[in-house]
């Protein structure tokens, strides 16, 4: 029987990796069953060949989809080995794993199985197999399956930690193009409900203690990067649209990874956009963390990130008049917008300065990056950068090197 | 004046008591792994629970919890003079108050605060990287950290595993957490065999190896980045990397 499920454990886990979300972070529960509890801040419990966290068992339920997206390992006319785990497989495999210690929670996802309202009810099998059989009270991640009965989702939602609708494209047309079963008004709207739920979960729990837990840990999608020729802007116009609309606790990016032929999609040969992927994700902390909006970082004339610089410098290249900053008086937030200071460099700062003036020298002490910081900044009134605020000659300074070209040697 | 102590937390603070109330202190170490050297004017100090009371008290009370937690984390780390700059950190801190934690380019606040980051570093590693394996009624697990961090992992994992008798055990100190399914304790614990895995918890090895390979995304492959997360020395004990 196990060699059996090993099997589908590797074909299911193949079938699951693309999905980039991986966190459990979010949500601080003690246990209150007989085994597992979570802690916000999220455990990665190990790394894979790839360099990413793995601190979930991802996987998917089934990889027999009745779709046919073009861009997707599992469409339904690729001749890949398929495979269904028992909701009862993946109940005990979850908790035998995390009884070792070898993950943190689950991360159920599944392709769409004869339809949507089959798929999400052996999802909610699942989830109440862990929940009540083994009462774990562990992280749980799963997929909302558009097209699914609303009681169904629901009844997810209050027994899982996270979901996720994945929109996969951040158009219309993108979608139209390479998954034509699907829309974005279909992923918008299980979308709405959890984000109706969450709202009134909350709600209730402030009036009633024992109200139900809706999702407590928030929901979240991911959008694939480069498989249509959408821009930088309209990835990131959405994403802010979705943080905004559904109050989406993060949105995740992942790099196209060329699995299929086919006539609207890049070439099989066409290596991950991993920069382009890494710009878009710098992007969305300077929206979630540093104040920024959308619309300061990328416009109609410039829609996509410059691949040799983070976008915080080249807005604040931009923005050259606003620069340099004095960091023993400039507020909090402004401290922010200064490249090569984070969030964490920007509070020792802030603190430090109630002790006592900050030194240039005490700058690398605290964490700043100073080759980048010190062209936008004053410390006690001196200026560490280049004689003139010219954006190219900055940009010229750190610009990164050229990998060099290999001489090849014409043998005749 | 060196102050020598017995390596316990308690043993720390009465030495930091006598550098208050006795002579002044140059230096504090363990007895244990204390280097002799004739020059040194040296005392070994007996623990006094009501006097490491006090330090305690006023360390709580005089500068702040968050300072603290740094030096129980500091406390625990491997570093030779680790209770020096402790020594040190804590005569600033009686000074400054609470705000000697704003003090992020101070020598002395530097010392502790990298130290303290290193020791909640790994703790952090280990909630994730430990691995349990069925032997016999209960789990075992197995480690060797570069600090001595065991007991920053006990609350975490009898929480956890509320349900579950478990031995935590440090094999480069010798010592180990033990939980009974109510209340856990640290000892002295040695287990020289190997580890007899049975049949089952074999299976369940193999589906977590073969899990952890697929999972990996080929084109994306990055060994560097994956050894910075998961440095070689750690690796021993983490069933995906074994053999």
């Amino acid at each position: 029987m196990k060699d059996n499920v090993l099997r589908k454990l590797q074909v299911l886990a193949d079938a699951a990796k693309y999905d980039v979300s991986c966190a459990s972070s979010g949500v601080s529960k003690n246990n209150t069953g007989t085994i597992g509890n979570s802690s916000a801040a999220g455990i990665c419990h190990t790394w894979s060949a790839d360099g990413r966290c793995v601190s979930l068992l991802k996987i998917l339920l089934t990889n027999y989809c009745v779709y046919d997206c073009e861009y997707c390992v599992n469409r339904l006319s690729n001749d890949v080995a398929r495979a269904s785990f028992t909701a009862e497989e993946v109940a005990e495999l979850t908790i035998e794993f995390y009884r070792r210690n070898y993950i943190e929670g689950l991360f159920l996802s599944s392709a769409v199985e004869k339809n949507p309202n089959h798929t999400m009810e052996k999802i909610v099998k699942t989830l109440l197999i862990l929940r009540h059989q083994y009462k774990f009270s562990g992280y749980i991640h799963v997929k909302a399956i558009p097209g699914a009965d609303k009681l169904l989702v629901q009844q997810a939602g209050e027994l899982a930690d996270r979901m996720s609708v994945n929109i996969e494209l951040p158009t219309e047309k993108g979608l139209q193009l390479l998954a034509p079963q699907k829309s974005m008004k279909k992923m918008f709207l299980p979308m709405k409900q959890i984000k109706d739920q969450i709202t009134q979960s909350k709600e209730e729990r402030m009036h009633f203690r024992h109200a139900k837990r809706f999702v407590p840990a928030g929901q979240s999608t991911q959008m694939i990067v480069g498989a249509t020729n959408e821009s930088d802007l309209s990835m990131l116009t959405i994403t802010d649209q979705l943080y905004q609309n559904f109050s989406l606790k993060r949105v995740y990016f992942s790099a196209y990874v060329p699995v299929n032929r086919g006539g609207n999609l890049p070439a099989l040969s066409t290596a991950p956009p991993m920069l382009r992927e890494h710009r878009l994700y710098q992007a969305d902390w300077l929206l979630r963390f540093y104040q920024f909006d959308a619309k300061e970082l990328l416009d109609e004339r410039e829609p996509n990130f410059d691949l040799d610089f983070d976008p915080k410098m080249i807005w604040a290249l931009r923005h050259i008049h606003e620069f340099p900053k004095e960091i023993n008086t400039v507020p909090y937030n402004e401290l922010l917008r200064i490249p090569g200071l984070g969030m964490t460099s920007a509070k020792r700062i802030f603190k430090q300065r109630k002790v006592r003036a900050i030194t240039y020298d005490d700058l690398k002490k605290i964490g700043v990056v100073l080759k980048r910081a010190k062209f936008f900044i004053t410390c006690n009134g001196q200026f560490y950068g280049v004689k003139s605020m010219e954006p190219d000659s900055i940009k010229e300074i750190l610009r990164p090197a050229q990998p060099f070209e290999q001489l090849q040697l014409q043998l005749p | 004046m060196i102050y020598l102590h017995d390596g316990t937390f308690n043993g720390l603070l009465t030495c930091v008591y006598a550098h208050y109330y006795d002579k002044a202190a140059e230096g504090i170490y363990s007895e244990g792994t204390y280097e002799l050297s004739l020059v040194d004017d040296k005392k070994r100090l007996v623990t006094d629970v009501d006097k490491a009371k006090k330090v305690y008290n006023a360390i709580m009370t005089k500068i702040s919890d968050e300072a603290m937690s740094h030096v129980y984390h500091t406390f625990l780390s491997s570093d030779y003079h680790k209770d020096c700059y402790l020594l040190r950190y804590l005569q600033l801190g009686f000074k400054m108050g609470y705000k000697i934690d704003y003090h992020r380019t101070h020598q002395d606040v530097i010392m502790v605060h990298k130290l303290s980051a290193k020791v909640t570093k790994e703790r952090h590693l280990f909630l994730g990287t430990l691995r349990f394996q069925e032997v016999g009624k209960g789990l075992y697990a197995p480690l060797a950290p570069d600090h001595d961090i065991i007991e920053l992992l006990a609350s975490h994992f009898a929480d956890r595993l509320k349900h579950e008798q478990f031995i935590i055990h440090d094999r480069k100190r010798n010592k180990a957490v033990i939980y009974n399914t109510k209340a856990w304790f640290i000892t002295e614990f040695t287990y020289e065999e190997e580890v007899k895995v049975s049949e089952r918890e074999k299976q369940f090895q193999d589906m977590w190896k073969g899990y952890f390979e697929h999972i990996s995304i080929k084109e994306r492959e990055n060994l560097r980045l994956q050894r910075q997360f998961v440095p070689v020395r750690y690796r021993q004990h983490i069933v995906e990397f074994g053999d």
